[in-house]
């Protein structure tokens, strides 16, 4: 075996038609799969134009060769769509036991065409797949859906990933969940699966994934293994306080972004910290498959069990809405879950809603830091009850309808995360580029920029950004393709990377070719977004963030400033200067 | 002058969280090092490198902006200024 199960699942959904066809030996060494492949489907399939609510939109769940292996951290899969937040091809990518599980049953990846005309889910086992009825479970949230299919299947080991009320109500940032607490969470991946009247994807398997060099895959794996638990990040740091130890080291630069990004200090954040997390609401930590780091938190609040909230999620429902009851936040993050809500949209808009409130643009009373009143809203966007309707279409379109979009803190239409640009000329960067909208994960600046890894780099200077911006992304693209969590990097490289994706698939790639692979992936994310109507114009950040400097901490007096960064950018990348990849770079990459 | 010191997440285990100094003028931030691990010795393998010098992974803010910005260890202090030290801390 070579990692690959070698099989993509076919389901049209429109038809009730099941096809298994074999992976395509040439897409693995250009694309090695997860995110890659998932986004060379779409591309195969989806006409870059073509509105992502209509039947023609696709879904794809894809995992990578790494995705069940003996590697560490290899828990991840990917959901690839064009989104109906943005309009460009996104991924959202989860860890858990479901991708895993579902190589395990025998596929590496399924795609989701047409729509059913009545709800179902989609139940794999052992090489068999069959669409069931989801009526009974219409309306469910996540783990009522979860232990709902357990009872149907018989099975309570199934592993299921689905979409709460939000994603059957189309909220444009409605997330998919597996295993109730784990998050395919940005884009709106789940309005496109509520759109296909698709409930659920139900995994159960035992097969196992046999890397294609046992005894170098066994060599690497003990190696990368060690590299992981002695990096003082992932070996100490995650695993003691998740992510939300950034909280404090965020706030104390000055960049966490308060009250819908108006200033980037917030004085009660050690309220929310992952110190004080630990304190009072962690029971313990928690791992997906094959983790040493377990940086997920089991939390407890007034007798509900979940878990999180992240370090995203507690600045998307504290500091950016004024919030510092850590109560709130834990319980508004269960509820997200629950419901299968993004968070960080969730909350961002919610914020957005607070200040157009504050500054009298629309009737209704939102007050920050009214706790009780973000729980209500946040019920109300998932089922699109009153003004939750109009929140479900995010905040760029909510602001917009009241004539205000500028206060919609968004890049292409999705909602950024927790981190002010104005204090990282880098990070800020990552923002305008993405491919998938405003987003932290598809390229980490925060890692050098803050956290000094792989080393320290000035947030506040432009030199070599754009080389790091490119290489963050590239890198992330070939990680996201491989199924392996973003986590390791912290620990390890592009050689490590492509060490691990050779022993187990046989194909024998070096750190170049790896990188070369990423920048595939980018580049074709690329093209599907000029080709649906993207340009130049919108690789940049909203107003405020241009032109409102910060006001107090280290970063004091600054903004965000494009250029020279983005034309830098464009020239590393071998686009021309409205950012449009060049015929020689695409015949280079073999995506002409 | 009189400084604030603020240590997060695993040093907490260790040290005061948060500690006021009186130094002479002229101090700096290894003056800071220095008497904060006097007061707190766990403090000393988790910051300090073999050299004596701040330990790679460890992040120290003065005000807010990472001394390997500035002067390093070397950077001046002022009266009322805030040192905040992290241990290696990821996320995302």
């Amino acid at each position: 075996m070579d990692g690959y199960t070698g099989t993509i699942l076919y389901v049209d959904l429109s038809r009730g038609s099941i096809n298994p066809k074999p992976f395509p030996e040439g897409y693995k060494r250009l694309y090695i799969g997860g995110r890659g492949l998932g986004v060379r489907l779409l591309s195969d399939l989806v006409d870059p134009g073509t509105d992502p609510d209509s039947d023609a939109n696709v879904l794809v769940f894809a995992t990578g060769p790494l995705t069940g292996s003996i590697m560490p951290l290899g828990s991840r899969y990917d959901v690839i769509t064009k989104s109906p937040l943005t309009g460009t091809v996104t991924s959202a990518n989860s860890g858990g036991f479901f991708g895993p599980t579902m190589k395990r049953a025998g596929f590496d990846a399924v795609v989701f065409l047409g729509r059913a005309a009545d709800p179902v889910y989609l139940s794999l086992k052992e090489d068999t797949a069959e669409l069931r009825d989801a009526a009974p479970l219409k309306g469910m949230t996540t783990t009522g859906t979860t232990g709902a299919i357990q009872e149907d299947l018989g099975d309570p080991k199934a592993r299921v990933s689905c979409i709460g009320p939000a994603g059957e109500n189309r909220c444009r940032f409605a997330s998919i969940m597996n295993e109730g607490t784990r998050a395919a969470g940005r884009g709106g991946v789940g309005a496109v699966m509520g759109g296909k009247n698709l409930k659920a994807v139900a995994v159960s398997g035992e097969g196992t994934i046999e890397p294609a060099d046992i005894a170098a895959a066994r060599e690497a794996r003990d190696e990368i293994r060690k590299k992981i638990e002695e990096n003082p990040i992932t070996g100490k740091g995650l695993h003691n306080y998740g992510t939300s130890v950034l909280v404090n080291i965020i706030n104390e630069s000055h960049i966490l972004p308060t009250r819908n990004y108006q200033s980037a200090y917030f004085p009660q954040a050690e309220a929310l910290s992952g110190e004080t997390q630990k304190e009072k609401i962690v029971k313990r930590g928690k791992g997906c498959f094959g983790c040493l780091v377990a940086c997920g938190r089991e939390t407890e609040e007034a007798g509900e069990k979940g878990e999180g909230p992240e370090y995203e999620t507690t600045w998307a429902f504290g500091p950016d809405l004024g919030i510092s009851d850590l109560s709130v936040v834990t319980s508004a993050n269960h509820l997200c879950n629950e419901l299968g809500l993004d968070t960080i949209s969730t909350g961002a808009t919610i914020a957005c809603a607070m200040e157009m409130s504050e500054k009298g643009y629309i009737k209704e009373q939102i007050k920050w830091g009214d706790g009780p009143a973000v729980l209500d809203l946040v019920r109300k966007i998932a089922t699109r009850d009153g003004i939750g309707d109009e929140l479900a279409e995010g905040s760029f379109r909510f602001a917009s309808k009241y004539g205000h979009p500028e206060l919609s803190m968004s890049v292409k239409k999705q909602e950024l995360p927790a981190y002010d640009p104005r204090g990282l000329q880098g990070h800020g960067l990552e923002y305008a580029t993405s491919v998938r909208g405003g987003d932290h994960v598809y390229g980490y600046m925060i890692a050098p920029e803050v956290l000094g890894s792989p080393q320290k780099l000035d947030p506040f200077t432009d030199e070599g950004k754009a080389a790091w911006t490119k290489t963050f992304q590239d890198l992330t693209a070939a990680i996201d393709a491989s199924g392996l969590c973003l986590f390791t990097s912290f620990a390890i490289g592009a050689p490590e990377y492509a060490r691990m994706v050779s022993a187990v698939t046989g194909m024998n790639l070096d750190a170049g070719e790896l990188l070369k692979i990423g920048e595939r992936i980018w580049n074709l994310q690329r093209m599907f977004n000029i080709r649906a109507g993207f340009s130049d114009s919108d690789d940049t950040l909203p107003v405020r963030l241009l032109t409102e400097p910060l006001h107090e901490g280290a970063p004091k007096d600054r903004v965000w400033v494009r250029e020279p960064l983005l034309s830098q950018y464009y020239q590393l990348r071998g686009w021309d200067e409205k950012g449009v990849p060049t015929p020689e770079k695409l015949q280079e990459l073999g995506i002409a | 002058m009189k400084v604030q010191v603020k240590v997060f997440s695993s040093l907490q285990e260790l040290s005061e969280k948060e500690v006021n100094l009186d130094l002479p003028d002229g101090a700096t931030v290894s003056d800071v090092l220095y008497e904060m691990t006097r007061r707190s010795p766990g403090l000393s393998r988790e910051i300090l490198g073999p050299s004596g010098m701040p330990a790679d992974h460890i992040t120290i803010l003065l005000n807010g902006r990472n001394i390997r910005h500035l002067a390093g260890p070397l950077t001046g202090l002022a009266d009322g200024d805030l040192i905040a030290i992290f241990p290696p801390s990821g996320g995302g």
